[in-house]
């Protein structure tokens, strides 16, 4: 049983805040993954669960144990790095053993134990190469293995993915998400990639600034986005966020007029919508849209084609917009363009503190 | 031979003959010294100080008056020398596959080498000189090959029994051996802890404590000397207060009777050698540990490690080439030092590098200058064996620099 509980965790250095009064509960089994852009506080929080940090307030409990204070050896967790931290001067074989030979294991269980780590992420026949003569993702798995080799209570995951090409990070992803589904430990998986804590994750935390924005699972985070912040860095591309003004029941910036509105929005406010939820058409008479359907006219300013899709950008004042159109869609650069917004996949966010205006 | 230099780095015809004839000009002017005094070490005053360099090569007169290899003897060195070379490089792997125990790997292999370099030197002086006989006589009696077995080069031992035995020279090593693995042993021991303990930790004062270190390094070794002098003068009457305290005292006059006087003895230059030695250990350290991946602590102490497990079982080994270097450097400078060993020393202790210039300073006749050279070449002789069994270290130490995780 291996409950992970935060309560009010702060990290300072000197005046600079790391994580700022983080608290999450963390169920037994759970996959949760930590997201968030470079210099969020994320890995810092998992180092202080692993035991590498101090916290500079709050408590951690591992269990029903407060482990603030404890040894990361006495911790019964296992970590896998983003540069692997294997040691070179072991084979593989003696570096997933490691954990046993200093835990002082019976030694007679040691072999069994390796081999069968090691065929979970299928090292099999490189158990008596050396670190340096592996690949990136065999070194990777070395690590993965050397982890699961104890059975400890908790894995933590330290981006452990970042270092590997891209086809690479696909099949290893998938690996992951096996092994801890047949090894059925609590995981906690650290990364700055938001497709890896879609596929990976139970439930999903969005930190910013040393701050938790959203926790939820994948489908509540990219649906309902607590505010713009988790709104603008879910999703490939990101929601379009907008910020106008209400008047006469229409929400009105430049280029764009959006009526329908429900009722109780503040008079700022930005509207965010994501690129899959929205129409395009090219309105016939170019110079006059007033007649047109659509939202938002402006000139296109760029066009991708992504083979299943074709994104269609424009820029109103500061803010791009994106939508995503039919494969066989094209537009020139330039061409004046419309964007249907249907009411569903309007999202409202408060413009003072970007949280989320549920109506 | 295929040149395999990328393009940007191949030299032409005319820059490559330059750097090659600068090369071997290079090699022979510091090289040919001391392959010139290993020579005429072995040779009677009348060979060794010859106008004709070919008799001091061949050393006529010491063939006739002492011994002499044959042509027959050389070849057998070489053939010996060439299995002793060979053999171990063709069973070395099998052998320590199939024939050692799986327990104890490291202590096994060790043992192995120890005895494989323990025959090989026996067979050497004690099983070569009786073949070589053997062979030589046998040759003799046939008509032409004889010309084989007949004396070529000569060579005597006796500068060398000279110095090793009836000037006692085996003090001096002895005592040079003292002050060196002295000096080493505790330059490393608190070099690394000091240097691992500066590359890990973010403080401020980690950088002052550096250039502190730097700024000794720079002092010039006399002025520690002189600093250091009256304290080991008077090392007697300023630690007596210590052997007189209740408790302390009693586990110093475990080690001495009395407080010690300490000018003369080989732990005065242990101390002086290892403070000048010991700011450029930890900075040499530092940059070694520097490159092992603070990662590797990390894994370590995530997988069972406390601190100081971590860093035995993991740091140290990872970067011991690095250890070794510095131990090499540690090593030289102490074993070749002159100066504070000759100021701080007394004549029973003396080391071998200053105990060579009395040989210069005696009313110096021909045979004390060939036994000061034969002294000289023994001086040599370990450190070559030492860069001989640690050379992969040593030039890992040196190039690798990044220690990959």
């Amino acid at each position: 049983m291996a409950q992970i509980q935060l309560k009010n965790i702060c990290k300072r250095w000197g005046s600079t805040t790391g994580v700022k009064d983080f608290s999450l509960d963390i169920a037994d089994r759970e996959f949760i993954v930590f997201l968030g852009p470079s210099g969020c506080g994320k890995t810092t929080t998992m180092r202080m669960i692993a035991g590498l940090e101090d916290p500079t307030e709050g408590e951690i409990y591992i269990g029903d144990t407060c482990v603030n204070g404890l040894e990361p050896k006495d911790r019964d967790i296992a970590m896998v790095f983003q540069s692997y931290g294997l040691y070179p001067n072991l084979t593989v074989y003696e570096n997933i053993r490691f954990p046993l030979k200093i835990r002082k294991v019976a030694a007679e269980t040691h072999d069994s134990r390796v081999r069968k780590a090691a065929d979970m992420v299928e090292l099999g026949p490189l158990l008596d190469r050396y670190p340096k003569e592996l690949s990136g993702g065999q070194r990777q798995r070395v690590a993965l293995a050397r982890a699961i080799v104890r059975e400890p209570n908790v894995f933590l995951m330290d981006e452990p993915l970042s270092n590997l090409d891209a086809k690479l990070r696909v099949s290893t992803r998938a690996q992951i998400k096996h092994l801890q589904h047949s090894l059925q430990t609590t995981t906690i998986y650290v990364t700055h990639d938001q497709i890896e804590a879609m596929t990976l994750a139970d439930r999903v935390v969005v930190m910013s600034m040393g701050e938790l924005q959203q926790l939820g699972t994948p489908t509540e985070i990219y649906d309902t986005p607590a505010n713009t912040f988790v709104a603008g860095f879910i999703g490939s591309p990101a929601m379009n966020l907008l910020d106008g003004k209400i008047i006469d029941g229409k929400f009105v910036t430049e280029h764009t007029q959006i009526d329908q509105l429900p009722s109780g929005l503040p008079d700022a406010v930005t509207i965010g919508f994501r690129a899959e939820d929205i129409q395009v058409t090219i309105p016939t008479d170019q110079h006059d849209t007033a007649n047109s359907e659509g939202h938002i006219f402006a000139p296109v300013y760029s066009v991708e084609m992504l083979g299943d899709s074709t994104l269609i950008s424009i820029k109103v004042g500061q803010a791009l917009l994106i939508a995503k159109a039919e494969k066989t869609f094209r537009a020139e650069i330039g061409q004046t363009v419309s964007f249907i917004v249907p009411p569903e996949a309007r999202h409202w966010f408060s413009k003072e503190n970007g949280a989320r205006i549920s109506v | 031979m295929t040149d395999d230099t990328p393009k940007v780095f191949q030299q032409t015809p005319l820059l490559k003959a330059g750097t090659y004839g600068f090369l071997v000009l290079w090699a022979l002017i510091a090289a040919f010294p001391l392959v010139w005094i290993f020579i005429m070490s072995f040779k009677l005053p009348v060979d060794a100080f010859a106008q004709n360099p070919l008799v001091v090569i061949m050393g006529k007169n010491t063939a006739t008056a002492a011994d002499a290899f044959s042509l027959l003897d050389l070849i057998l060195v070489g053939i010996f020398t060439y299995y002793a070379y060979k053999i171990p490089r063709k069973f070395y792997r099998t052998t320590v596959d199939y024939f050692l125990p799986i327990e104890h790997r490291k202590l096994n292999i060790f043992a192995l080498c120890f005895v494989y370099g323990l025959l090989v030197v026996a067979s050497f002086f004690y099983l070569l000189p009786f073949v070589s006989q053997l062979v030589n006589a046998l040759f003799d009696e046939l008509p032409l090959l004889s010309l084989l077995s007949k004396p070529l080069i000569g060579y005597t031992l006796e500068h060398y029994y000279a110095v090793w035995v009836e000037n006692t020279f085996y003090v001096q090593f002895k005592n040079s051996l003292t002050v060196t693995f002295g000096v080493v042993i505790i330059s490393l021991t608190v070099g690394t802890l000091a240097a691992y303990a500066l590359s890990r930790t973010t403080s401020s004062i980690a950088l002052w404590l550096l250039v502190i270190a730097l700024i000794f390094r720079a002092l010039p070794h006399s002025v520690l000397v002189t600093g250091y002098l009256p304290f080991f003068v008077d090392s007697k009457e300023i630690l007596t207060p210590l052997w007189n305290l209740p408790l302390i005292g009693s586990i110093f006059s475990f080690f001495a009777e009395e407080p010690p006087t300490l000018y003369g003895q080989p732990l005065a230059v242990i101390a002086v050698l290892v403070a000048i030695n010991q700011p450029f250990t930890i900075w040499m350290l530092r940059s070694f540990f520097m490159n092992v991946p603070k990662e590797l602590d990390e894994a370590a102490r995530v997988d069972g490690c406390t601190h100081f497990q971590a860093f035995r079982k993991v740091i140290l080994p990872v970067m011991w080439p690095g250890l070794i270097t510095t131990g090499l450097f540690s090593f030289l400078l102490a074993y070749n030092d002159y100066l504070v060993t000759s100021l701080l020393l007394d004549s029973q202790n003396e080391t071998m590098v200053p105990a060579i210039t009395a040989y210069f300073n005696r009313e110096t006749t021909a045979t004390d200058q060939v036994e000061a050279i034969a002294a000289a070449t023994s001086i040599t002789a370990p450190l070559f064996i030492l860069v001989m069994i640690f050379q992969k270290q040593i030039v890992s130490g040196l190039t690798q620099g990044a220690v990959k995780g």
